[in-house]
């Protein structure tokens, strides 16, 4: 069906769709060690995360994501992403996400950054709508808001 | 104009009106653009591009104050627009229409000068659906003059609570009622006569923000029963940065300046200045002077088309798309006012306004979607965001049909 092609635009990947439908790793954590809050003020987008720590890594993360598909698929994807790693890990990941939407080039952020993003790769097409970046971005800024409850 | 009584056919030649606005003949992602945003800001025709490009290349000169031909035409050409901002509004005089940026800044300018005469204890009343820029402004002045700000309720349909209304005159002390005559969001047509009489009856003045109505239907202040009321161009089919602010003569007289400047002065010493009379005393340096004229051009050609024939034109595209969305699955209309203007605000389950309107613009059909610079509103109505389809005078019911079409193909992709 000729119709259909731009329903499927590459922003709106299989993956993406599903997340948002049926979230992983989505709901609170009974006690949390950290959490943190993103909220976009321009579309009433908001994500809480409650993290478990075992030390500097993150044990355990869930997040609570009112929001549009893309919102809510980044905070999944970034849930199962940074569970399991640390701090540091996590937040250097942060980092490349950015760059991989905002970076200076696409062939910039491979040549600079090798390591994979893995599934979080699915938001890449989100460079051409720049409109766009900050729903993916929320559940990042509620990690760093998140981390900075957090010393040393 | 009942969404639910049959209307008189459209007699407008609506292919013949698309012709003069060169931008919808083009192309969004390699389709024909469907432009259902008019609410946010109208397309332009050609007699309005054509009006401003023909003044910066035959007929420019700064206003007022030239004392050359360049100037005197200019100066002629300006205030002949104010003429027609009169007539347009049924103003008792060329006086009382004042030259703003905007609708926004007309409300600002209100709150400022109208607001300077206000003193603690007295209040100002606005409604539960109103614009940021009729709430913000008001805000501002009770912080600042220690004055109440007041609101009054909605009913779940989107209409303005008349009963709650009432209440919140009783007791004498609101000195000015600030209220959208047609929601940006809802669609709905306050009634405002009888919001005025009510009013002038508690002894309140009574300021309309008619951003939106004035493009939908004929205005009349004074049938209105009017003190204040304020509109923007670039909704008119005309151009961005002019608004209009008209008041009754003695308000504006007994009204201090907003802004300070030239062309708003009688007399200026190094001691005191002393003011221009109305409206040059509220016009502070050089205006907007190509989007007035391109302002006057947008008033013409909408007047020669006709309000009769522009409201029908309406009424009969919003009854469309509320019949065609309600078909559409999962998609709920947000809003049922007893009398709207054409803008249609929906939310669909399971998919975010945000996400409908990207897929929508991939399809080449531009929509609204978020808060509509009405924050409070979408908080009394439960939403973070909704998604808004507005409708003009160059809409076409296929463009409707194209839009419910693709609603029900991206419901389909999301659930």
């Amino acid at each position: 069906m000729k119709t259909a092609t731009a329903e499927r635009d590459a922003l709106y990947d299989r993956l993406i769709v599903e997340r948002a439908r049926t979230p992983l790793h989505a709901g609170r954590l009974d006690r949390p060690d950290v959490q943190g809050d993103g909220r976009n003020p321009l579309c009433g987008d908001k994500t809480h995360l409650d993290i478990v720590l075992d030390g500097h890594h993150i044990q355990a993360i869930r997040h609570q994501t009112r929001g549009c598909a893309i919102c809510a698929a980044a905070a999944d994807l970034m849930a199962e992403q940074v569970q399991g790693s640390t701090i540091v890990q996590a937040l250097d990941m942060s980092d490349r996400f950015m760059a991989m939407l905002v970076g200076p080039s696409p062939l910039a952020v491979a040549d600079d950054l090798p390591a994979p993003l893995g599934a979080l790769e699915v938001f890449a097409p989100l460079r051409s709508h720049k409109a766009r970046i900050r729903c993916a971005e929320l559940p990042w800024i509620a990690l760093k808001e998140a981390f900075s409850h957090v010393d040393g | 104009m009942s969404t639910h009584t049959t209307r008189p056919a459209s007699q407008l030649d609506v292919q013949a009106i698309r012709r003069q606005f060169p931008i919808l003949g083009e192309k969004v992602h390699d389709r024909p653009l469907v432009f259902l945003d008019s609410a946010a800001s109208a397309q332009k025709p050609d007699a309005v591009i054509e009006s401003m490009a023909n003044t910066m290349r035959h007929q420019y000169a700064n206003i007022h104050r030239g004392l050359h031909w360049m100037s005197e035409r200019t100066t002629e050409a300006y205030e002949g627009v104010r003429d027609l901002v009169a007539d347009f509004l049924n103003a008792p005089s060329r006086e009382e229409i004042v030259f703003t940026r905007n609708s926004t800044e007309a409300i600002n300018l209100v709150a400022h000068s109208f607001g300077a005469l206000l003193r603690p204890g007295q209040a100002v009343l606005i409604s539960q659906m109103e614009h940021h820029a009729n709430l913000v402004p008001w805000q501002m002045l009770r912080d600042r003059a220690g004055i109440e700000l007041r609101v009054a309720p909605i009913t779940d349909e989107g209409d303005l609570d008349m009963e709650a209304y009432k209440a919140l005159l009783a007791d004498g002390k609101v000195a000015l009622v600030a209220i959208t005559h047609m929601s940006n969001v809802l669609g709905t047509i306050t009634p405002a006569q009888q919001i005025a009489e009510q009013a002038h009856a508690a002894g309140a003045l009574v300021l309309f923000d008619g951003s939106q109505s004035v493009v939908h239907h004929r205005t009349d202040v004074q049938a209105l029963g009017a003190d204040f009321y304020t509109f923007t161009g670039h909704k008119l089919y005309g151009p961005t940065g002019i608004g209009v602010l008209w008041a009754r003569r003695a308000l504006l007289e007994d009204m201090p300046p907003f802004l300070g400047g030239g062309d708003m002065i009688s007399t200026v010493t190094f001691e005191r200045s002393t003011w221009a009379n109305i409206p040059h005393k509220f016009e502070a340096g050089t205006p907007a002077i190509v989007e007035t004229i391109g302002l006057g051009a947008a008033i013409e050609w909408v007047g020669k088309i006709g309000f009769d024939a522009i409201a029908a034109h309406e009424a009969e595209l919003t009854a469309h798309a509320l019949h065609r969305l309600a078909e559409v699955p999962g998609l709920n209309i947000v809003g049922h006012p007893r009398v709207r203007g054409g803008v249609v605000s929906f939310t669909m389950a399971d998919v975010h306004p945000h996400d409908m309107a990207t897929l929508l613009d991939r399809n080449g059909i531009a929509i609204r979607a978020g808060h509509h610079c009405a924050e409070p509103l979408m908080r009394r109505l439960g939403l973070s965001a909704t998604a808004r389809a507005s409708f003009g005078i160059y809409t076409l019911k296929e463009e409707i049909d194209v839009l419910a079409d693709t609603l029900v193909r991206i419901r389909d992709f999301f659930v």
